[in-house]
């Protein structure tokens, strides 16, 4: 099993790097035969990818301790779904999967019907391929996941508790899909420039893998933050930590993208800046690998610290360097097809402000997340940069990229005459400002929450304005009943409406967040048998402490009754775990969760006398931010489902078909 | 004399009644008082969370931190003597965000001096768009009555391809 596994990993970089040369090759003396055998090199080393996958999903659900990394990771008690999942708990598993995904989307790029005859895929391939052989190297050589112990010890070290939560069995998979996600974008915009190929097309294509990659990297920090919620016993969600913030970025840029890629598609322009993001982005995904896998900042996240994160900064080096190289050796030629705008109050000017200032809550993000390092480099002071400065910087930019969002859609392409602003904002205008002043009213003084609330009141009208308008423009041609019309409206035009839809998922995760932010009540109390916490209108009656035995785990337990205004809602158990095969114990908490909060109770500590500690939390909103991530994943599969792309897009058949 | 020493004694611990008293109340340690304190701090037994988040029932550091500054809480100091406080005797370091002065405080003006100089570039940018697009429209701008028969024409054939894709 040992040399089977490891020969999956050494000819899989063989075959990498031998695909690579003979494409390249392909490419260069126009041989069909030689990227064709380039292509079956992709199916070979797909196969390498997934039989490593397969030895070492066999190696960690049979227990094979001889192994180190199933030493490290897993236990002989661990059920198997975690045995299976501890896959991607270290850093050469998870590159293992990286390497999977990578050679995945190589396959379905490469034998896609959509690409089928298309010139572009030699050189998408060669790109992915040279991304292929970085990670069979580092695989090979530097973090491998098949490395034997010198002795067999009976028992493996375990499974951090932390991560035996079905969240965290998704959210590194999500992350990886988007991660790995962004480097086909890069792969197509790279090819189109080497070929200078500036047609709709490669632009149409980067556009849906972008969507994709922008959906798992969503999914990927939506799963994370759930995991933290319901694991970590802190009752938050997001803690801008510098791995998280590693995630955000390229979602952010990647964001910027698909919206700036309309002013491409549209009017021809922006070639340059789009291409860009697209580098950025990708060059984002490795910059955040490189922060978790080497330890120069402090995270919780992080992997064991090694040198790993050095190969990942070069390789990021070397890649944008030459991405730079190949965009400014045909600047030219994209530059010349610049367009014009017509005016300042158009759709257009307002995705620029849009990309504006994603891209700037990106930066910030970056700045803040590097600036321990550059204040240690200037002053010798290492400063922490957490979410104190994060909430305070992030927040106005974020504020006004809604605000931008709300009004975006009733902007007119060109030209927003004053009749045009006035008929399409009066109305949701107003309503914002009479939410706001209800707010108030009702006591809510919170400058920061109005004004939130208030622009996702906007957001919400000028959202529904175009759809109202859009069913009305579509009943009065075809009569048809409105929610027929809806429906047909919709289906016909994916892309806008799916992306109204993830607009609105935003909404409800930011109405989640500011809730949930600037609204929550907590109280931390030592309480007898027998006695009760009040908080808010809640009443927890704590009844009963245990401790009952799973496996070879310890666990104890209250036994807790929750009445909201004297009508009970239950009995809950909110634990405290302890590891057979770890140290540290970990709270499983009780939620009780309803639409406009959650009640969050934690088993801090207890005496020998049943006295219990608790942590009680009042968290409004919470249940939205799932209800708008919910909403962002089926806009974003609305958007990208088939749909009149294949009808739209001629096949394409290139400008210089030599090789395909 | 004695009297009014007496008095005076009755007077000063009438005084400090108030503050004995809120020395001897428990804090809870998630309110908003001592999350405004408590937050300032990043914990640094490698939870990543900052005092008012670290949990004191697992972790000894932040048991004793808190209590600390529950002390200097009932003995009246306000969150920014505290936070001097600490400054003082372990720098920056100790602190969730930095300071707001010296170099620090480009950490906080650069991310929004960025965003100003962007947002002055895409203003002349657009600026610059927009002049191009008239100065063409000025060059081929049609006579009233062509361009009053070509929109007829114009919305007549949109208005019939429009029905197609309906």
């Amino acid at each position: 099993m040992y040399l089977f596994a490891n020969a999956t990993i050494y000819i899989g970089l063989a075959l990498a790097i031998y695909s690579l040369l003979i494409m390249t090759l392909g490419i260069s003396t126009k041989n069909q035969k030689l990227v064709n055998s380039g292509k079956g090199g992709v199916i070979a080393l797909f196969v390498c990818a997934g039989l490593a996958m397969s030895s070492l999903f066999y190696l960690l659900g049979s227990s094979q301790f001889q192994y180190e990394y199933v030493r490290d990771y897993t236990s002989s008690e661990l059920p198997v779904i975690y045995k299976l999942t501890a896959l991607w708990a270290g850093n050469a598993g998870s590159l293992l999967l990286w390497t999977f995904f990578l050679t995945l989307y190589m396959m379905m790029i490469t034998f896609s019907r959509k690409m089928n005859g298309n010139p572009m895929i030699p050189y998408i391939i060669s790109i992915l391929l040279a991304n292929a052989v970085f990670f069979f190297f580092i695989l090979g050589f530097v973090a491998k996941p098949f490395l034997l112990l010198d002795q067999i010890p009976t028992e493996g070290k375990g499974l951090n508790p932390m991560l035996q939560n079905p969240g965290m069995i998704i959210h590194p998979v999500t992350l990886y899909l988007g991660y790995v996600g962004l480097s086909v974008p890069f792969a197509f915009a790279m090819a189109a420039l080497i070929m200078k190929n500036m047609d709709d097309f490669w632009i149409k294509m980067t556009r849906r893998w972008t969507i994709i990659a922008w959906l798992f990297l969503s999914l990927g920090n939506i799963f994370g933050g759930q995991w933290a919620y319901v694991e970590l016993g802190w009752g938050g969600y997001w803690a801008w930590d510098p791995v998280e913030n590693a995630s955000f970025m390229p979602w952010l840029t990647a964001t910027a993208f698909l919206h700036s890629v309309m002013i491409q598609e549209r009017k021809n322009m922006l070639k340059v800046w789009n291409i860009s993001l697209i580098i950025i982005s990708y060059a984002l995904t490795l910059f955040g690998t490189f922060l978790v896998r080497s330890g120069v900042l402090t995270s919780v996240h992080a992997f064991a610290n090694s040198n790993l994160g050095l190969y990942f900064l070069i390789f990021m080096g070397i890649a944008v360097i030459m991405a730079l190289y190949v965009l400014m050796s045909r600047y030219n030629l994209i530059k010349r097809s610049a367009g014009e705008f017509t005016s300042f109050a158009s759709k257009e000017s307002s995705f620029l402000i849009n990309n504006l200032l994603l891209v700037g809550a990106a930066f910030a993000v970056f700045w803040g997340t590097i600036f321990p390092l550059v204040s240690e480099a200037v002053r010798g002071t290492k400063v922490t940069v957490g979410t104190p400065f994060f909430n305070k910087v992030e927040a106005p930019i974020l504020l006004s990229m809604m605000f931008v969002m709300a009004v975006c859609p009733l902007l007119a392409w060109q030209r927003s005459t004053i009749k045009n602003l006035r008929e399409n904002f009066l109305l949701p205008a107003i309503v914002a400002v009479i939410a706001m002043i209800l707010m108030v009213v009702l006591g809510m003084t919170k400058a920061w929450a109005v004004i939130g609330y208030g622009v996702i009141a906007l957001l919400l009208v000028t959202h529904y304005l175009e759809f109202y308008r859009g069913v009305k423009a579509r009943r009065k041609m075809t009569k048809e009943n409105p929610l027929l019309a809806l429906y047909r409206l919709t289906v016909k035009n994916r892309r806008r409406y799916g992306g109204y839809l993830v607009h609105l998922g935003i909404a409800c995760i930011t109405m989640g967040i500011i809730g949930s932010q600037n609204y929550d009540v907590q109280t931390m109390k030592t309480i007898e048998l027998g006695k009760s916490i009040e908080i808010n209108n809640y009443r927890i009656n704590y009844d009963k402490l245990d401790q009952k035995k799973e496996g070879i785990n310890d666990i104890v337990y209250a036994q807790v009754t929750v009445f909201k205004d004297g009508k009970r809602l239950g009995s809950y158990e909110p634990e405290k775990v302890f590891y057979g095969h770890w140290d540290q114990p970990s709270s499983e908490v009780a939620i009780i969760s309803s639409f406009k909060e959650d009640l969050y109770i934690v088993l801090s500590a207890w005496e020998d006398d049943g006295r219990a500690t608790f942590i009680v939390k009042v968290n409004p909103m919470m249940s939205w931010l799932w209800i708008g991530s919910f909403m962002i994943v089926i806009g974003s599969l609305f958007a990208v489902w088939n749909g009149r792309y294949q009808n739209v897009t001629p096949r394409y058949t290139g400008v210089r078909r030599e090789v395909f | 004399m004695k009297k009014f020493m007496v008095a005076l004694l009755v007077l000063l611990v009438a005084v400090q009644w108030p503050f004995v008293r809120t020395e001897a109340r428990q804090i809870d340690y998630k309110s908003p008082e001592f999350r405004a304190v408590a937050s300032q701090f990043a914990c640094t037994c490698g939870c990543g969370q900052d005092h008012f988040e670290c949990d004191p029932n697992t972790c000894n550091l932040t048991k004793e931190f808190k209590k600390d500054l529950s002390d200097m809480m009932g003995k009246g100091m306000n969150k920014d003597q505290i936070r001097d406080y600490y400054v003082k005797i372990y720098g920056e370091e100790i602190l969730t965000a930095p300071e707001k002065s010296g170099f620090s405080l480009a950490a906080w003006i650069l991310p929004f001096a960025v965003l100003a100089a962007a947002a002055v570039g895409i203003f002349f940018i657009i600026r610059k768009w927009v002049k191009k697009k008239r100065d063409i429209e000025t060059l081929s701008e049609p006579s009233g009555d062509e361009d009053g028969v070509e929109s007829e024409i114009l919305s007549s054939i949109i208005d019939e391809e429009r029905k197609k894709y309906l």
